[in-house]
């Protein structure tokens, strides 16, 4: 099933001054249970796309569908509505709240959703133990290292039960050892739970990860294929 | 949780904080000082009016108090002393007879108004027998005493025993010299009161201005000020109407309007500082949002809606506000209480307040409504400084912001 749809989508930056064509005429359409790479150089568009696909930004043109949800038919205060309960965020400097631990982070997100304390608390707590922090729940992020808070911040995008998981250059500031930490929980994720991830990504480490790899330049997608050697 | 996250966020930049904290600790410190010394100027000016001059309630024949005319007298003192005497709330209460004249002596005139006493009940309703600062209160002379003022008395160059002349219209119209000596010296402290007033016996008055019996005011005190509204209530009711009962409010409007006065000034100064206090608070505020641009761009990127987000930079520059607030209230309560016991002493500015009608020692007050208000008002700053920054945070844009 087809849960991202992008037709047409085209971002202009500044069109009343000096424009930026960011994204030109891309058409893409991302399955259930994914796990896909969009690769391509600085300024190519990555993080543009991402955008479009994470509901933080419109385009100029074109149209987005989310799980047959037009992005643009809705308010911004529904947009925001939407992303808390369909779209999880990984970004690449972790973003966590500095004044939470581990657990407040997972659990704050899902008390946005109204969710029970019961029911928050637990899954926190299942979600934490699933990325290996089980014995760092009680940490503030200041006291936790770059890959363990990133393993934080996939917790939190997973908390929500979105439809899918974008992630900007998660792993660029990690090491090897929590590069490989990290893929290897979000490649157990979407086997064995089938959760969809997109990442924006120079890393080859991602990269050789994926099965699906779509290479962005200069706004449009020039190429588009299945890694058949990735399980 | 958005409470807790605003709280710790608070001590996130614990130098800043405290330092916003303290600037308005100081700055509430220093507001609730002054209000509380104009407040102990304005209570005590009403107390040693009301001690000295005007007791709590008078009671005058209609007209007498428009130019004194002493034909203006009570009617039928006994049937208002009768109501008196029956009112439990009473305290004590005291006759006079009253007349305009002139002083003259050998050095110069001084036009008073002589106040007609019976020396004993008068002390029960003032203190001006506590206020004799030569000779005696009614003591030592017999025939035709005198108490008057230390004003009146250097005016007029005169001593304790000097003679001196009295010249008045008896009630028939015709003019009355009257030789009297001083018995006594009183200062108060206020020199108006002081310079318009001279004190003879009831007796002596009534007899010279040919007014056997005749008394011109009743003066009450009761058991406590709030009983004067309606004391007065039941004696308007169970008297005649061509009485004129009064409070001391009505009697001395003017003491009346300073404490009206110094209410409204006390939360105008307040509400100054309160104000100067904001655009600190504000610019702590906008600080600490400069530097989250970013963790605020996250939190609206994974879905955290308006709202909450302008509520989290509300909680936050509440409590930093009130954090300030309830140090310096409880430091200016301290304060107010020690200096409330212990008075300030003015001896060096003393002779101007003394004209204002204040004593050498200044006891600075304030009540607890007034404690509950200021609360209110750190409040309401607190609440007014937390939305320009608060709004300043909605207008971030999540991709603008993550980017930054
Ligand atoms: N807010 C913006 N305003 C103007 N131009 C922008 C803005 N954001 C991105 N751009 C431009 O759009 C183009 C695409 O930028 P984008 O950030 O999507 O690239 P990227 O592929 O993510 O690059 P990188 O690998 O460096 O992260 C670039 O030329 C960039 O300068
Ligand atoms: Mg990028």
């Amino acid at each position: 099933m087809s849960i991202i749809q992008l037709k047409n989508i085209s971002k202009i930056y500044n069109p009343d001054t000096i424009p930026v064509y960011a994204l030109d005429k891309v058409n893409l359409e991302i399955q259930e249970g994914e796990f896909t790479a969009i690769v391509g150089p600085s300024g190519s568009g990555k993080t543009t796309l991402l955008n479009m696909l994470g509901g933080l930004d419109l385009p100029s043109e074109g149209k987005i569908l989310i799980n047959n949800t037009d992005l643009q038919s809705l308010s911004s205060k529904q947009l925001i509505d939407f992303r808390l309960y369909n779209i999880g965020f990984v970004f690449q400097d972790y973003s966590l709240l500095p004044v939470l631990t581990a657990k407040e982070n997972v659990e704050f997100i899902m008390q946005l959703q109204n969710r029970s304390k019961a029911e928050y608390e637990k899954r926190a707590i299942e979600l934490l133990d699933e990325v290996g922090l089980g014995e760092r729940i009680h940490n503030r992020p200041s006291k936790l290292s770059g890959g363990q808070q990133q393993r934080v911040a996939v917790a939190r995008a997973l908390a929500t039960k979105p439809k899918f998981i974008l992630a900007d250059e998660p792993t660029a500031n990690l090491d090897s050892k929590s590069t490989n930490d990290l893929l290897d929980i979000m490649k157990k994720m979407n086997k064995e739970s089938n959760i969809t991830f997109i990442f924006a990504t120079h890393d080859q480490r991602v990269i050789d990860k994926a099965r699906r790899v779509i290479t962005i330049d200069d706004g449009a997608i020039i190429k588009d294929e299945i890694n058949t050697s990735v399980a | 949780m958005i409470a807790a996250i605003s709280w710790r966020n608070v001590w996130r930049t614990k130098l800043r904080s405290l330092v916003i904290i303290m600037a308005i600790a100081i700055g509430l410190t220093g507001g609730v000082l002054s209000v509380g010394v104009f407040n102990g100027l304005a209570e005590q000016k009403m107390r040693t009016a009301i001690d000295t001059q005007t007791a709590h309630i008078q009671i005058h024949k209609k007209g007498f108090t428009d130019d004194y005319d002493i034909h203006y007298f009570l009617e039928n003192p006994d049937k208002i002393v009768a109501a008196i005497e029956k009112d439990k709330r009473i305290k004590s209460f005291s006759t006079r007879t009253i007349s305009e004249l002139m002083i003259r002596t050998a050095n110069g005139s001084a036009g008073v108004q002589l106040l007609g006493i019976n020396p004993e009940a008068e002390k029960s309703i003032s203190t001006i027998w506590e206020s004799v600062v030569d000779g005696a209160y009614f003591e030592g002379i017999k025939r035709n005493p005198i108490l008057i003022s230390q004003k009146t008395a250097e005016k007029l160059k005169v001593k304790v025993k000097s003679k001196i002349i009295l010249s008045m219209l008896d009630g028939d119209g015709n003019a009355v010299d009257a030789g009297f000596r001083v018995v006594g010296i009183f200062k108060t402290s206020s020199s108006m009161f002081d310079e318009a007033t001279a004190f003879v016996r009831q007796g002596d008055l009534q007899r010279l201005t040919l007014m056997k019996g005749v008394n011109h005011e009743i003066t009450i005190k009761v058991t406590d000020l709030e009983e004067v509204s309606p004391v007065i209530a039941s004696l308007k009711s169970n008297l005649p109407d061509d009485l004129q009962i009064e409070s001391w409010k009505e009697v001395q409007p003017e003491l009346a309007y300073i404490s009206d006065m110094t209410g409204q000034m006390n939360f105008l100064f307040l509400g100054i500082i309160l104000f100067a206090l904001a655009f600190g608070i504000l610019n702590t505020m906008l600080m600490a949002i400069f530097e989250r641009i970013k963790e605020i761009g996250v939190l609206m990127a994974v879905g955290m809606n308006k709202f909450k987000i302008f509520m989290m930079i509300v909680f936050e520059t509440i409590f930093l506000a009130l954090i300030g607030g309830f140090i310096g209230i409880v430091i200016s309560a301290i304060l107010m209480l020690w200096l409330g016991n212990q008075g300030i002493n003015l001896s060096v500015v003393g002779e101007g307040l003394a004209a204002y009608g204040v004593g050498q020692i200044l006891y600075p007050q304030l009540s607890g409504a007034f404690y509950f208000q200021l609360i209110l008002m750190v409040f309401f700053t607190a609440i007014f400084s937390s939305i320009y920054p608060a709004f300043k945070a909605l207008k971030l844009k999540p991709v603008e912001a993550i980017h930054g």
